[in-house]
């Protein structure tokens, strides 16, 4: 049982290492932001899962699982709506990326 | 016992890597995301810190910096759209 | 903005309930029968101020729609099962694009319909859309035309396929959408 927790850690920060070598590298700011996705959906829930495992098992103490599972939900529900209001915002704030895009429905639909 | 340290500094060592994002990044939108991805890593590290130690205060102070990053984020975002 | 109606409250009320107990550590006391009255009393006090002020913002139509077991069943089994395995498959995806060297991202923002009419339909697959790396919902349009209203999500997508409505709704939301479908009409 060690090593599934030690696995899921290890997990865990493969895709929060991938998510931040991908903000480093991307060309513009929406691309970023996908890679900033990758960073706080599964970097975040390896670690929860793993936490409840080990809190359950090892630690004995039914109250630190419930907190971490609770903190998992509020990550889960809060995450998706940080990231439409920031896409949306910086969108409407008139940020474009330097390269062109494949095809810009929003641009064509709104712009007229 | 001792790994789970390890782990917690190496997610300390990504959110370091992260702040070169916050210092370049060309845009404010691309700060507030860096710092947003900042506060999520912090608090994993926190939250091995908590199972290292097994006190569960730890995990009180994890889910207020959680709240409080999301409301900077949205307030942000807002702020960008012309909204607030 | 309509008035709160009574079961709005009562819902929201429960679900501020449920997480007061969680957060302070008394739903775990409860089964070894040791929890404190006190605070159980108070936090319902709290939650039913809470319900009271702020259930108009959170429920509109229909509030204990989900209560009712296949749906239950349905959702949960969205929850636990397929969404995560989506998540996955779009995690390996964007973090194989973001180590390999030459970096094959295409960028581009579509325009997709959906057939979901409810509005917590639509907000879940939207939440859904956002959550899974790769996409991102920028914004939520209704057109009407001849044959009635139809509603659009405008999508930020890293590698553009096709540009075309529906192949491209198909490509990203063809699998959560069937699921969803069987929750909210």
């Amino acid at each position: 049982m060690r090593y599934v927790i030690d696995a899921l850690i290890v997990i865990s920060i493969f895709f929060a290492f991938a998510g931040v070598v991908g903000m480093l590298r991307m060309p513009d700011t929406f691309c970023r932001m996908q890679s900033a996705t990758n960073i706080s959906t599964c970097g975040i829930l390896g670690v929860i899962i793993g936490g409840i495992l080990y809190s359950a098992i090892y630690l004995g103490n039914a109250e630190m699982a419930i907190k971490l599972a609770v903190m998992g939900v509020f990550y889960i529900i809060t995450n998706p709506i940080a990231g439409h209001i920031l896409a949306k915002g910086a969108y409407k704030h008139g940020v474009r990326p330097e390269n062109k895009m494949v095809v810009d429905r929003l641009e064509e639909d709104f712009e007229q | 016992m001792s790994e789970l340290l390890f782990f917690g500094i190496c997610f300390l060592a990504l959110a370091l890597m992260l702040c070169f994002r916050i210092f370049i990044g060309p845009t404010v939108a691309d700060r507030a995301n860096a710092a947003d991805c900042v506060d999520a890593l912090t608090d994993m590290a926190l939250i091995l810190f908590a199972l290292y130690t097994g006190r569960g205060i730890f995990l009180d102070i994890a889910l207020v910096a959680a709240v409080l990053g999301f409301v900077g984020t949205t307030i942000i975002g807002r702020y960008l759209e012309g909204k607030l | 903005m309509k008035k709160a109606t009574f079961p709005a409250v009562i819902s929201t009320a429960i679900v501020c309930y449920l997480f007061w107990l969680c957060i302070t550590g008394q739903l775990a006391m409860l089964f070894e029968g040791e929890a404190a009255w006190q605070v159980l009393v108070a936090g319902a006090l709290v939650s039913l101020g809470v319900g009271l002020f702020a259930g108009k913002y959170f429920i509109h139509e229909r509030s204990f729609y989900l209560w009712h077991p296949a749906r239950l069943f349905t959702g949960l089994l969205y929850c636990i099962i397929i969404f995560p395995w989506e998540l996955l498959k779009a995690n390996w995806d964007v973090a194989k694009r973001a180590l390999s060297p030459k970096l094959p991202i295409n960028p581009g923002i579509v325009k997709v319909p959906v057939d979901l009419q409810s509005e917590y339909g639509q907000s879940a697959l939207a939440n859904s859309i956002t959550l899974t790396p790769g996409t991102i919902t920028m914004e939520v349009t209704e057109e009407t035309t001849d044959e009635g209203e139809q509603d659009y999500f405008y999508i930020h997508w890293i590698d553009v396929a096709t540009a075309e409505e529906k192949e491209a709704g198909d490509a990203i939301k063809g699998t959560m959408e069937k699921w969803l479908r069987r929750i909210w009409k």
